[in-house]
């Protein structure tokens, strides 16, 4: 059984048909890169699978449980499935050891003592053991980035997803988010990552989906859809992203 | 050249001494009349009506900081029930749940539009409409009752604009990590909407110091004397108005203070963006 199966699913934002009928899964163990042109709906794919953004047709199967059941318990579903954001979405409010603590304590109703064992091993684990004590706002955005994906883990999902988890940072600092990223590959977590970043995509990703308008075009091994791709769509895709000062005869 | 050459010629002043006159004659101005407020006034029969050193001693002895701390203590107990109330009307304001909606509002517009004095003398013939009615705690409970449902209309405003100021993202967070909406409400959204809502919800609490005066009208015994009610009565009793001028002197003491904190506040917001 998938650990994700998506079936035939659909999602409009008003008229604009964002999500047209996409069929997809994810295997246990296995790390997935989505690519696509911005507004091809990856991110929408994405916050799909533990629906923040709800469907208006299709299902969403996480470890075989149906999430769009409005009798599905979401929240429980939920815990297994980690999410880093675009933007971290750090709790500013609280401290980075905190920020890992928070839903352990309050979700999984972990001890105090319990909870922050777990986040310092975790925060240790995206090498900021010494900034366990630093509010968001005293850190940089790869630092940032890294307490995001601590806070998540912290909660031991079972699937990772990572919304353009480098989009938001300046160049000198994505290195340090993927470094992380790339070791949460080699443990075997099970990841869907939504980047921009081929070569991350061509040296971590067991398989690539590339999409386009609403639909996934191809999908296979990176040395395929990123080495070699069938579709004419995504190789004009890649000649734009790989040479972006390559211009288009016209 | 130019007509603009011309006017200086003309004027034979630069921009720069036609500024330094402008200023001379301002102040010139300002000293004359202050001259002539020096001269004309009789101090003597100010400070005898205002200021005058008996009736401030007098007004100390008579309890002037008994006035001060009940003012003190009306101003806080109606800030806390305008505080969780306001809270409930914001969260109210913006559940999904329709009937809420609408009753918030109307809550919030009517006391709004409201003078709070009317509230006041409305609470103050209830005991005469409800024969044998009586709130607990007097005379708390009916200065924080009346006070408090002015406050949380004002407060529910203020407290659902820094509940929408959160970013969508902090909620999308909490959600993903598997809490329940009431929880990453209280956990997640609550605590940041307040930070963001510090400074004018101080500036609430000024008003709310200033509006405790209106509870002279509910008819508080002697012993329940605020500041100005206080004021008033040694003042009319003394026919001079040095109490009523004392006791306004120590709102300042309070309101002063606490703009001084909202500015700083508002200094910190602003670095912080």
């Amino acid at each position: 059984m998938a650990l994700v199966e998506i079936k035939n699913l659909h999602k409009s934002f008003g008229s604009n048909h964002v999500l047209r009928g996409i069929d997809f899964s994810v295997e246990q163990g296995e790390v997935v890169c989505v690519i696509g042109p911005s507004g091809s709906g990856k991110s929408t794919l994405l916050r799909c699978v533990n629906l923040l953004e709800k469907p208006q047709q299709g299902q969403v199967f996480v470890r075989g449980e149906d999430i769009t059941d409005p009798d599905c318990h979401l929240d429980a579903a939920r815990q297994q499935i980690g999410m880093v954001f675009q933007q971290f979405n750090l709790f500013p409010h609280l401290s980075a050891l905190a920020n890992c603590t928070i839903a352990q304590r309050t979700v999984l109703k972990r001890s105090p003592a319990e909870a922050d064992r777990v986040a310092r091993a975790n925060l240790e684990r995206v090498g900021l053991s010494d900034k366990i004590d630093a509010f968001p706002a005293q850190l940089s955005g790869g630092q940032q980035q890294r307490v995001a994906i601590a806070r998540a883990l912290s909660m031991d999902p079972a699937l990772m997803l990572f919304d353009e988890p480098t989009s938001a940072l300046d160049p000198e600092l994505v290195g340090d988010v993927l470094t992380v990223m790339r070791k949460l590959a080699l443990e075997g977590m099970t990841m869907l990552v939504v980047t921009h970043e081929m070569a991350f995509a061509r040296e971590v990703a067991d398989r690539v989906a590339f999409m386009d308008g609403g639909v996934i075009v191809e999908q296979g091994p990176p040395a395929d859809v990123i080495g070699d791709p069938r579709e004419e769509r995504t190789r004009t895709f890649l000649r734009r992203v790989l040479d972006p000062t390559h211009v288009e005869p016209t | 050249m130019t007509s603009a050459t011309e006017t200086v010629e003309r004027k034979g002043l630069s921009p720069r001494q036609r500024a330094r006159r402008s200023r001379g004659i301002q102040y010139a101005v300002l000293v004359v009349l202050v001259l002539i407020a020096a001269v004309s006034a009789d101090w003597g029969q100010i400070v005898s009506v205002f200021f005058k050193p008996q009736f401030i001693k007098e007004a100390f002895q008579n309890g002037l900081l008994t006035a001060l701390v009940k003012t003190l203590e009306y101003t806080a107990g109606a800030f806390v029930i305008g505080l969780v109330g306001g809270t409930v009307l914001a969260l109210m304001k913006l559940s999904q749940v329709g009937p809420y909606r609408w009753i918030a509002t109307a809550y919030i517009e009517f006391f709004r539009g409201l003078p709070a004095i009317v509230v006041f003398i409305a609470f103050s013939l209830l005991p005469l409409a409800f024969e044998g009615m009586t709130i607990p705690w007097d005379p708390y409970g009916v200065v924080w009752l009346a006070l408090g449902i002015v406050a949380s209309a004002y407060m529910a405003e203020v407290i659902r604009a820094g509940i929408q100021a959160v970013p969508k993202g902090q909620v999308e967070a909490a959600r993903s990590l598997g809490m329940p909406a009431g929880l990453a409400t209280r956990k997640i959204v609550l605590p940041q909407a307040f930070r963001i809502v510090l400074p004018p919800l101080t500036n609430d609490l000024i008003l709310l110091v200033k509006d405790s005066s209106l509870v002279f009208m509910i008819g508080v015994a002697a012993d329940g004397y605020e500041l100005t009610g206080f004021g008033r009565d040694l003042a009319n009793t003394e026919a001079n108005l040095t109490p009523l001028v004392t006791a306004g002197f120590c709102y300042l003491l309070i309101t002063l203070p606490l703009g001084i904190l909202v500015r700083r506040l508002e200094a910190r917001t602003e670095r912080t963006r």
